[in-house]
């Protein structure tokens, strides 16, 4: 889930859940509020009533009865007066039900008992519950419709407030993170925000994405010098032994030690064209813009090294269907990699032995398989027989490097090379063609 | 004809020299690019052979200066950068054509004649040896008028030593021509044997082929009179 999406869900949940127990806490609350209120307003009628009894005397009241009651028209609120014999003086809340006109009623009451005249009376002034109860209730709907209105707006504002909080970090994943292959050769569009944290990240993608260049630059710089300067001293010697080999009177000892020595001279350069030839391929300097057809380029190979399966008298056979063609993949770097994988099957094969060259085609993929009748490999050293320098202890001539250029090409193309071998009978070499490799 | 090296390693430029000059090329050699554009202000080339790498301007510059003026003669560029790239660009700018360093200078000289041929419409010359005569441009060898098969690798082989004939060609010289970069030492040169043994083999049925020598402890040559 993105980030986004995860703080929004999280705001709004949050804003439900904290309005949500307020609205289910109002009631009680409420409750409070308004007793507290009737309470204080019980007191404050006590008072009054007091003042008024002060004013026009307890008599005024009483009027011959032995009891003084009165309550408003719809009984929500009553006071009573009565004389109290006790002496004890006790003033309290409580609420309690009265019978007033037949109803009963539940009241929150305020009883005071006062002295006048020396004589005690009991004062009771009450409030209706249920009036208390019902102004609760409306307030609450009240309250709780508002709140519900209230979270949909934060909601709503928290909602494109992160959006427009997140869009640089949108941005920054965009433009910097997804599909970024490498190197990284476009230019980069700046990113506009006031957030320290997200210039802070854009620049410090920034600066990696920079150094990582930097550093491709440098190996492309140091793969195209070292050309330059082995190639150089090589040439040089080359040169010279080839003018020398001119002269007519040279002795045949001579000729044959300048012979090795050229020998010697083509061996490193071999070695160098083949390490340079990984580094170019590794640094991406070619394209993949060709298209093949396969059964037309294997024979040119087979072309090539029929000699050396004359040699061995090997078999060879070519089972490609004639159809297929490949795109997306680069010319001379797939004619070194068949080269390389045949060449290898008839190298290490044995004499009178076979190799079979054959394809499979699906809609969706397309293998090819190079097997041969040779010495096979060891299954510990199956491994490790794409390994630059890793010299297998049969191997007799060539420098290793064979199968590494064959890995490097396939890795840089994108086709996926296997082998199956079992010592003493053969090898199975399958490159794996994916869709997009018979697709323009 | 008159070869202008441009090439800032010195001991290189003296043995491209040494081997042109014996084939009678007169050569001059240019250090810098200032030096190559003075020398072919003030002369004129049939060749220019112009490293990539020059200590004062780059040879792509020097390629398309020279270019300008001087649309008649035949540039083969040297380098020690390979990429196809500079290959393409280098012959997009008007290179005739392009050594990867190290060269031979046994291909340099092939890769000169070819211009040479290309230029004077050379292509469809044929030549004696012996009693057979060979069509460069179809690639055949006649005795009178029958055709000799030779296949792919037995004629380039022919052809190569009669590029430079009457000078002894080592079996690797000629495997390194023949397979180049993936050749193996010393498996293609008993390849060259193989091949020698054959080119005699079809050609004796019809005539002598004592023009096709073995250079003892060397390699092959083939002499002629001239």
């Amino acid at each position: 889930m993105r980030l986004h999406t995860k703080l929004t869900l999280f705001a709004a949940a949050a804003t439900i859940v904290v309005l949500g127990l307020f609205v289910w806490q109002l009631p009680f609350l409420m409750q409070k509020i308004a007793s507290g209120n009737t309470n204080k307003n019980l007191d404050q009628q006590r008072i009054k009533a007091l003042s008024a009894i002060k004013k026009n005397g307890i008599d005024y009241y009483f009027q011959g009865d032995s009891a003084y009651g009165s309550y408003s028209m719809l009984k929500d609120e009553y006071i009573s007066l009565e004389p109290f014999n006790r002496s004890s003086d006790l003033t309290r809340l409580q609420t309690a039900e009265r019978i007033i006109d037949g109803d009963t009623i539940n009241y929150r009451i305020l009883i005071d008992t006062f002295t006048t005249e020396q004589h005690t009376y009991l004062l009771e002034i009450g409030k209706k519950i249920t009036s208390i109860e019902e102004d609760s209730v409306a307030l609450q709907r009240a309250t709780a419709g508002v709140l519900i209105g209230l979270t949909l707006i934060m909601a709503l504002i928290q909602l494109f407030y992160t959006r427009y909080l997140l869009k640089p970090l949108g941005f920054i994943i965009r433009s910097r993170l997804i599909k970024k292959s490498f190197p990284f050769r476009e230019r980069q569009r700046t990113l506009i925000t006031s957030t320290y944290d997200f210039k802070y990240l854009d620049q410090a993608i920034s600066r990696l994405m920079q150094q990582v260049n930097h550093a491709f630059e440098k190996e492309k710089e140091f793969t195209s010098n070292a050309s330059h300067e082995l190639m150089t001293p090589i040439s040089i010697m080359q040169s010279k032994i080839e003018n020398i080999l001119t002269d007519p009177g040279l002795p045949a000892g001579t000729v044959l030690k300048l012979e090795e020595t050229m020998r010697i001279m083509k061996r490193l350069k071999k070695i160098v064209n083949a390490l340079l030839l990984i580094s170019r391929i590794e640094n991406e300097q070619y394209n993949r813009n060709d298209t093949v057809a396969v059964k037309p380029m294997i024979r040119e190979v087979l072309e090539e090294l029929q000699h050396r399966a004359d040699e061995k008298d090997l078999t060879v056979e070519e089972r490609i269907s004639s159809i297929v063609t490949l795109h997306h993949v680069n010319r001379d770097l797939l004619f070194q990699l068949f080269y390389n994988l045949i060449h290898n099957a008839i190298r290490y094969n044995t004499t009178n032995g076979s190799i079979i060259i054959s394809d499979e085609q699906t809609p969706q993929d397309y293998r090819l398989y190079v097997e041969d009748t040779g010495i096979g490999i060891d299954p510990h050293q199956q491994e490790g027989i794409f390994d630059r320098f890793k010299k297998s202890t049969t191997e007799r001539e060539g420098f290793g490097l064979g199968l590494s250029i064959v890995k490097s090409i396939a890795d840089y193309q994108r086709i996926s090379i296997t082998v199956t071998s079992e010592k003493g009978r053969g090898s199975r070499f399958e490159l794996h063609f994916s869709s997009t490799h018979l697709t323009k | 004809m008159r070869v202008l090296i441009v090439e800032d390693e010195q001991s290189l430029a003296t043995e491209i020299e040494a081997a042109l000059q014996k084939n009678h090329f007169l050569c001059e050699t240019a250090h810098t690019a200032k030096d190559a554009l003075h020398r072919t202000d003030t002369g004129s080339f049939d060749f220019i052979l112009l490293d990539i790498g020059l200590p004062d301007r780059d040879g792509f510059w020097l390629l398309e200066e020279l270019r300008k003026d001087h649309t008649e003669t035949a540039i083969i560029m040297l380098t020690a950068r390979g990429e196809v790239e500079d290959r393409i660009k280098g012959l997009d700018m008007g290179a005739d054509d392009y050594l990867a360093k190290p060269f031979s200078l046994l291909e340099l000289q092939s890769r000169m004649q070819a211009i040479i041929r290309r230029k004077f419409k050379l292509n469809d010359q044929s030549l004696e040896l012996g009693a057979f005569t060979i069509h460069i441009k179809n690639r055949t060898v006649h005795y009178r008028e029958t055709a000799i098969p030779l296949s792919r690798k037995e004629f380039d082989l022919l052809n190569y030593l009669l590029l430079h004939k009457n000078r002894p060609l080592s079996r690797m010289q000629l495997s390194d021509h023949l397979w180049g970069d993936n050749a193996d030492d010393e498996y293609d040169s008993n390849y060259i044997d193989v091949h020698i043994k054959n080119i005699r083999k079809k050609l004796n049925a019809y005539a002598d082929t004592d023009w096709l020598e073995t250079v003892r402890g060397v390699g092959y040559k083939i002499k002629t009179d001239k």
